[in-house]
């Protein structure tokens, strides 16, 4: 056998073997799965991941078929006014309930777990951030006229709900934990009055809560990814 | 010439792999089997080019016969709720320890050898 031939396959061997285990490292590293000795766990774990992949590939199918709908939408109504009025009335709709992704001017209020030692207060509770503070500030964002409200990527809808769900808060029935990231679209001048004396935002930080509004010209405002039905509300005619 | 080879191979496949895309969580449990049945094929292929009797043919079935049966396996195991892939790694490694103990006990024998004559040779220098 020659040995050249030998040498070259080996090679091309080895080559392959080598690419593999550190695609494979860095797949599991990426899904910071940490192995556990139970067997269960693990199952558990794996049977997770697989899902959310599955339910991320759904959702990205149905992007794109919206995103066909909306160029359908488009090639149908180019020719005619009437319709097209009345796809300028669903754009301005889908914005106002949140199905679809704002951007524009407005405020990032920060909201960060204290960073004290637990046992330094009375009341260990005073140094988290609860759904109640994230709710507040929501409400004085309306107040100020926040035209569009999202947290931790999380669209505010009409149909949205705020609730505590131990370490972390629910919002549209999704997972989000600390520090929460308010964005709001408004008038950046008038959003930013949260700074006020006697403001909530002083509230939180005399409980040495990190509280931080920033202003910005540009701030993207994600779509609503969940579904809002409407069963029970029918239009008065 | 061969151990450059497979040294090469070695440090290309790692560059790449560092930088190519990942795959999907759910198929990196084949992913895995099959690493360790061309970690095997590879380990048997330098152990048959020590015996002289390397075949390019058997050696290749054998990268991608073990590597696709212990995928095969594996799928069949997740289906029956047996993991059958323990199987297949319990016959992997214990090959590979088998292979690499037959390279160990010849570079060894080689390496104990060239001291031997060496010896010999300064022995008869200074007679």
């Amino acid at each position: 056998m020659n040995k050249k031939v030998i040498s070259i396959v080996l090679g091309i061997m080895c080559f392959a073997l080598t690419f593999g285990i550190c695609v494979q490292v860095r797949t599991v590293k990426n899904s910071n799965s940490t192995v556990s000795q139970n067997y269960e766990e693990n199952n558990l774990r794996a049977e997770v991941l697989k899902y959310k992949e599955r339910y991320e590939n759904k959702y990205r199918e149905l992007e794109k078929a919206e995103d066909q709908l909306e160029k359908e939408r488009q090639s149908s109504t180019q020719n005619n006014e009437e319709l097209e009025r009345r796809e300028e009335e669903i754009k301005k709709g889908n914005k106002m309930i949140g199905l679809s992704e704002v951007t524009g001017p407005g405020v990032i209020v920060t909201l960060s777990d204290s960073k004290q030692e637990t046992n330094s207060v009375l009341n260990p509770s005073s140094l988290l951030v609860h759904d109640a503070d994230v709710l507040s500030v929501i409400n004085e964002l309306k107040n100020a006229g926040a035209e569009a409200i999202s947290i931790n990527e999380q669209r505010l809808v009409p149909t949205s709900s705020i609730s505590c769900g131990g370490n972390i808060i629910d919002i549209n029935g999704e997972k989000v934990g600390a520090p929460f990231e308010i964005k709001a679209i408004g008038l950046p001048e008038q959003l930013s009055s949260l700074t006020r004396q006697g403001g909530y935002l002083e509230f939180l930080r005399n409980d040495s809560i990190g509280a931080e509004l920033k202003k910005s010209n540009n701030i993207t405002i994600p779509k609503y990814t969940g579904l809002i039905s409407y069963q029970y509300a029918k239009t008065v005619e | 010439m061969i151990f450059i080879a497979i040294l090469i191979g070695c440090v290309v496949g790692a560059l790449i792999g560092m930088n190519a895309p990942m795959i999907s969580y759910t198929y990196s449990s084949y992913l895995a089997i099959a690493i360790i049945a061309a970690l095997d094929s590879v380990f048997g292929g330098i152990n048959s080019v020590i015996n002289k009797n390397f075949d390019l043919k058997i050696f290749l079935t054998g990268f991608f016969g073990n590597a696709i049966l212990a995928i095969l396996l594996t799928i069949l195991g997740q289906k029956l709720n047996v993991d059958i892939y323990l199987a297949a790694i319990v016959v992997f490694v214990g090959r590979m320890f088998l292979n690499l103990a037959i390279i160990r006990r010849y570079y060894v024998d080689k390496w104990s050898n060239m001291l031997k004559k060496d010896n010999k040779e300064t022995s008869e220098t200074e007679d």
